[in-house]
């Protein structure tokens, strides 16, 4: 494979121009993150020092190996939900190494509304365990929730996706064999009760630790019975009465260490055997990538020098280069691990359309994991591009990619929007993982777009109704529509609703790749076969 | 001296009465002698190296270990049993033990030793000095004990103070203490007569001028058993702890000629009056002013023999077994050589950093020092207990150099090659000692461990070398290390990454 | 989490930052590279550049690991801190004993106030024909107990007590 030869010049005023932009929006982004993370009223956190309690990320850091990566997800999920009254979600989620071993990691946050589960809560959690089926990824769970946040529970509950969806997944992860362990620091109640029961280990704090079906308060109001919270639902009742967890810990640092204990236990998986070299990093700096997004989401940039930025030596091997030049695909290694890489250089035509299926189609053949770079505003559309079947051309693409057995990431590089998010591998299509950088839009269309469209319809509407065309009311539908998707398109929005797995930084991408690759390789790789393409 | 074409073995079979690095060392020159070797062994040291090593071993039983190799019956009934027809007792044990060598010689074996007699003579402390003074070897004034306290307080005062209060049927330096005035000789007198009782079953005590920082000298001598008697020169043993020696060198420590060779002609003149037969050793203590007085004379090898052999190139043990098979001296006096500078070490399980407490454990690590001029005397195994039964000491290291400079370095770099781990010993402190100025400087008595015990502290550990020690330890442990490969890539190479 | 050590009676811990190229440690906040180890007992390190030769023994004695560590002709004793033990801390099923089922009191081996050590038998209890000895969780001394030679208890009944251990 040949080095990519970059082609921008660094000391360029438009890459310093975009440099300065982009570097502006990564440290908004960090300080949203800062926020969502650590910041929590100090009533709360001394409730938590009160109870003996760590704070969950505190607890996370004791699980994981030192001197290993941890690859949060979705960290600015609800951030624009409930006015911020639920950072993160209430819940923290992330791949990390314990014991040696890859493992997904979910922590309650009992330092927001003692933990309890807002809609998106529950979203984000059955997003991990998705995942975690996805990848044959064992689970750890630290459960610290005072159950489902009762104000929104139509919004927790009835749904196919709602909290019970949480149960089933971890039920049949169970049956795939896919190892849970529960952590448990504080009260498990109700529904929240089932996570310890249905994991195959679990350990429970003696003192703040209870799992019950319904706290003390909740059965004198139905029975009259009294009783303690230990008494009821306590670590020693638990786990020598009850046998609903395995092990009783005198406090937190001890249950994490047996925790670490027990996964030490577990077999290793067995992972399919991708291709594999020695890794090397990038030949051009990472860093260099923020001088190359441009500030403005219809000015259009090289995806190559993206790639090179993020793959290893900056090397690729382009597939079909003089063909199909608006869908730049072709080979790379990224930690070692080989990839087919698909990324858009423009709007899908006919022929890069049939480009992207037919590789996608050479990667599944080869058992290569596929990386799509999105940075697209949609498939051509006209006349010319109907009759020569552009509608099927992007059908096929959107078949060989629908089935295609290998493992795919998403990264949303900027735009996406319309069915070239289809094409290019979106949230509907099953990503293994799906990660946004913080300048990425997404919608139906663009804002202007999508203003343009309104405006013209309202006329349109205006002159068959024989009303003359009122320019004022003309400009409120285009400034409205133009807030109303400024809002819904922007990363924050995106991240916000879970429609991906987290804003990174671009200068992470290589190791958010990286990690995703590896615990991709843990679930098998399913037959391969396709529908029926449209030829 | 005699040589022979594949001569006939001087003894036919030789039992060692003793154990540990004595015995290892008699047998390393019976099997060289062509002398098939006999051990003993209690039941808890059935393993030993010296029970390996031998050509037999057989058991011997008793209460202790301690108590089985007192025994006497039991080791020579065993020697006849299987056909010996000499016995070396090496050191400690029952080597001094008249009423031992009469019943060797009884059972109609070879006894490698003095005769009985003389060890008789030497063995009671009282009747050696009183025989040293008849044959012109000067003896520190001395004062024996009185039937009753009073008469030998006096007496003693009268020689002046300070004086030493030893055990007359004593010796290795148990029952012995200072008294710098008269109520202390009173107090300490009567407790080192019932700790003479207790120890050597002989409660008799005498007192003598004590030499205030008095260098241990003692003479290697040799005698045919017919009047005729060399010295093998001298040793300095001045380095003691609790009157016990830790570190021995041959020859001294500068001293000048004429004191050395009058100290060398006063051990040979008693031997020879003795008509001492087989190795001995007469020690002296000296004085600052260069007069010198008979301590004693140690009818047997001594712990530190190896560093007379060094310097003079002769294997001691086979001039034992040759003088006991008749075959007289191996030399005159004049052909006596000796070269360069020899330094021993006794390796104990001890901490000197807790008053000399004795250690036990297990050695889980043994790495033995390699080199010219480098013996280390020993019978250790790694994974063998050492427990109370027997002596702290573990092993001898003694080393040669053409002077006493390059013996010193010579000696620190084995000790710090020396490895003993998995309970504490005085190798480090040994090295501390070596490695003062004064010692260098041969500024040596037998205060000296005390004198110097502020500067033979160890050092304090800064904290680069603390980091150094915590990081050592922590790959030492199986799941530290487990913890470090159990990551794989691309993990590892990722490390602390956060995003 | 990190491994506490102690040494000349101070407590330090180390951690691990990073595996390769080379091992990174941090040792009480103080990052340390250490470009070449052995797992053997004899071998070389060499940290900060310096290499020494670090000779090295691990005893257990008693469930307390301790390891010998000699460099450059010192010895020097380092207790590695067991995170279980460690973490457990102040615990009252370490200060109780409790009758695992019903039964009676064969012999009481030990009484108030004595000095006992862990996994030392204080009772032997009999039941259902099989007589178990009850054994002092840890080190301590005995506060009480509270059955005599004889008397018969149900499953779970306090038997004994230690007196509550200090803080280490």
């Amino acid at each position: 494979m040949r080095k990519i030869q970059s082609l921008i010049s660094t000391a360029s005023a438009e890459f310093r121009r975009n440099e300065a932009r982009n570097r502006e929006l990564v440290e908004k982004f960090r300080e949203k993150q800062e926020e969502a993370r650590h910041v929590r009223p100090k009533r709360d956190l001394e409730r938590l020092a009160s109870q003996g309690k760590m704070r969950p990320r505190e607890r996370i850091e004791k699980l994981l190996d030192p001197g290993t990566p941890f690859l949060e997800l979705s960290s600015l999920a609800a951030n624009m939900a409930y006015d911020g009254e639920s950072p993160s979600a209430s819940s923290i989620v992330g791949i990390g190494i314990v014991s040696g071993r890859e493992a997904i990691i979910r922590a309650d946050d009992p330092s927001v509304k003692g933990g309890a589960w807002y809609p998106h809560s529950v979203k984000k959690i059955v997003r991990a365990l998705d995942i975690a089926i996805e990848n044959y990824l064992p689970v750890v769970h630290l459960c610290d929730s005072a159950g489902g946040f009762l104000p929104l529970q139509s919004q927790v509950f009835p749904d196919k996706h709602m909290a019970g969806r949480i149960f089933r997944n971890q039920s049949i992860l169970s049956k795939m064999g896919v190892k849970q362990l529960s952590l448990v620091f504080g009260h498990c109640t109700a529904g929240g009760a089932y996570i310890p029961a249905l994991s195959d280990y679990s350990v429970i704090v003696r003192g703040t630790g209870a799992v019950f079906l319904g706290g003390p308060p909740l059965v004198k109001a139905a029975t009259g019975e009294e009783s303690t919270v230990e008494e009821l639902g306590g670590a020693d009742m638990h786990t020598s009465v009850s046998g609903t967890c395995d092990y009783p810990a005198a406090n937190e640092a001890e249950a994490i260490l047996i925790g670490r204990e027990i996964v030490a236990q577990w077999d290793r998986p067995q992972k399919w055997p991708i291709q594999r070299e020695a890794s090397e990093p990038p030949a051009y700096d990472p860093q260099e990538l923020y001088g190359i997004l441009p500030d403005d989401i219809k000015k259009q940039f090289d995806m190559r020098e993206i790639i090179a930025r993020i793959v290893d030596g900056s090397r690729f091997h382009e597939y079909q280069p003089n063909y199909g030049s608006t869908l730049v695909c072709g080979f790379a290694n990224i930690w070692g691990f080989k990839v087919g890489i698909l990324a858009n250089n423009g709007v899908l035509f006919n022929d890069s359309a049939l480009k992207g299926g037919h590789f996608i189609e050479l990667c599944d053949q080869n058992s290569t994991p596929l990386v799509f770079l999105q940075n697209i505003t949609g498939y051509m559309i006209g006349r010319d591009y109907e009759r020569r079947g552009i509608t099927k051309d992007g059908a096929k693409m959107i078949m060989a990619q629908s089935c295609a057995r290998v493992p795919k990431f998403t990264v949303m590089c900027n735009g996406s929007f319309g069915a070239g998010n289809y094409g290019m591998c979106g949230r509907a299509f099953d990503a293994r993982l799906l990660f946004a950088w913080p300048n990425h839009q997404i919608g139906v269309m663009g804002g202007d777009q999508a203003a343009n469209t309104l405006v013209e319809v309202k006329a349109n509407q205006m002159r068959r109704a024989g009303d003359p065309v009122d320019q004022a009311t003309l400009a409120r539908v285009r400034s409205e529509t133009l807030a109303a998707y400024q809002e819904q398109i922007s990363a924050w929005y995106s991240t916000s609703e879970l429609w991906d797995d987290g804003i990174i930084d671009p200068v992470d991408t290589r190791n958010a790749l990286g990690m995703a690759i590896s615990v991709s390789l843990n679930a098998p790789l399913g037959e391969k076969g396709y529908g029926v393409f449209r030829f | 001296m005699k040589r022979s074409q594949t001569p006939e073995p001087l003894f036919r079979k030789v039992l060692v009465a003793n154990r540990g690095e004595v015995a290892v060392r008699v047998m390393r020159t019976l099997h060289a002698m062509n002398i098939r070797s006999v051990a003993i062994c209690h039941r808890l040291e059935r393993n030993a190296v010296h029970a390996r090593f031998a050509d037999e071993a057989f058991e011997i039983r008793g209460n202790t270990p301690v108590a089985a190799h007192l025994d006497a019956d039991q080791s020579i009934a065993l020697a006849r049993d299987c056909g010996a027809d000499a016995i070396h007792p090496g050191y400690g044990f029952l080597s001094e033990n008249a009423a031992f060598a009469r019943k060797v010689t009884a059972a109609g074996l070879t006894f490698i030793g003095p005769d009985a007699d003389t060890i008789d003579l030497m063995g009671d402390k009282i009747s050696a000095r009183n025989f040293a003074v008849r044959h012109k070897v000067p003896v520190a004034p001395s004062v024996q004990a009185q039937d009753d306290m009073a008469s030998f307080v006096e007496a003693a005062s009268a020689i002046g103070f300070p004086l030493l209060i030893k055990a007359a049927a004593g010796g290795g330096g148990k029952g012995m203490s200072i008294a710098r005035d008269a109520s202390e000789l009173r107090e300490r007198a009567r407790i080192a007569s019932s700790e003479a009782q207790r120890y050597f079953g002989d409660g008799r005590i005498y007192a003598e001028t004590y030499v205030e920082q008095p260098r241990h000298i003692e003479v290697q001598v040799l005698g045919d058993g017919k009047g005729g008697a060399i010295h093998l020169f001298e040793r300095e043993c001045s380095i003691q702890r609790r009157f016990q020696k830790i570190i021995e060198e041959a020859p001294s420590a500068p001293l000048p000629e004429t004191t050395r060779a009058a100290i060398c002609d006063a051990a040979v003149r008693l031997a020879a009056a003795a008509r001492y037969k087989n190795a001995g050793t007469v020690e002296f203590i000296l004085g600052s002013d260069g007069r010198f007085f008979f301590l004693e004379m140690n009818t047997r090898l001594q712990v530190e023999h190896p560093v007379t052999e060094m310097i003079c190139g002769i294997d001691l043990v086979r001039v034992q077994i040759e003088i006991a098979a008749g075959c007289g001296l191996p030399l005159s006096q004049a052909e006596v050589r000796a070269g360069g500078h020899a330094i021993e070490c006794r390796i104990s399980a001890e901490d000197p950093d807790a008053g000399f407490l004795p250690a036990t454990g297990s050695i889980r690590l043994l790495r033995a020092p390699a080199g010219e001029h480098i013996r280390f005397e020993n019978a250790l195994d790694e994974g063998q207990r050492v427990t109370a039964d027997f002596d702290p000491m573990l092993a001898k290291l003694a080393v040669w150099g053409k002077d006493r400079a390059e013996a010193t370095d010579r000696m620190v770099v084995a000790l710090k090659q020396l490895t003993i781990l998995g309970l504490r010993t005085n190798i480090d402190y040994l090295i501390r000692i070596l490695e003062s100025m004064a010692f260098r400087e041969g500024a040596l008595h037998t205060g000296f461990v005390t004198e110097h015990a502020e500067t033979l502290a160890p050092a304090s550990v800064d904290e680069p070398l603390r980091d150094r020690i915590l990081i050592a330890a922590a790959l030492g442990q199986r799941a530290f290390r487990d913890a470090i490969s159990a990551v794989g890539e691309p993990y590892a190479s990722m490390a602390g990454w956060r995003n | 989490m990190p491994l506490h050590l102690t040494l000349n009676g101070q407590r330090h811990s180390i951690e691990i930052v990073r595996r390769t190229p080379h091992l990174v440690l941090n040792v009480d906040g103080r990052v340390h590279e250490i470009s070449e180890w052995s797992a053997e007992q004899v071998g070389r390190m060499v940290n900060q550049n310096e290499a020494v030769v670090v000779s090295r023994a691990l005893v257990d004695d008693g469930g307390r690991e301790t390891c010998f560590v000699r460099i450059d002709g010192r010895t020097h004793e380092v207790v590695l801190i067991d995170p279980r033990e460690d973490s457990a801390g102040h615990d009252s099923t370490r200060d109780e004993i409790h009758a695992p089922m019903p039964g009676a009191i064969i012999s009481v081996h030990k009484q108030a106030g004595d000095e006992v050590s862990r996994g030392e038998t204080i009772i032997t209890i009999e039941s259902m024909k099989l007589q178990t000895a009850l054994a002092a969780p840890r080190d301590g001394r005995l506060l009480d107990v509270l059955k005599v030679a004889g008397e018969t208890f149900d499953k779970d009944a306090l038997l004994a007590r230690l007196e509550p251990a200090d803080e280490a």
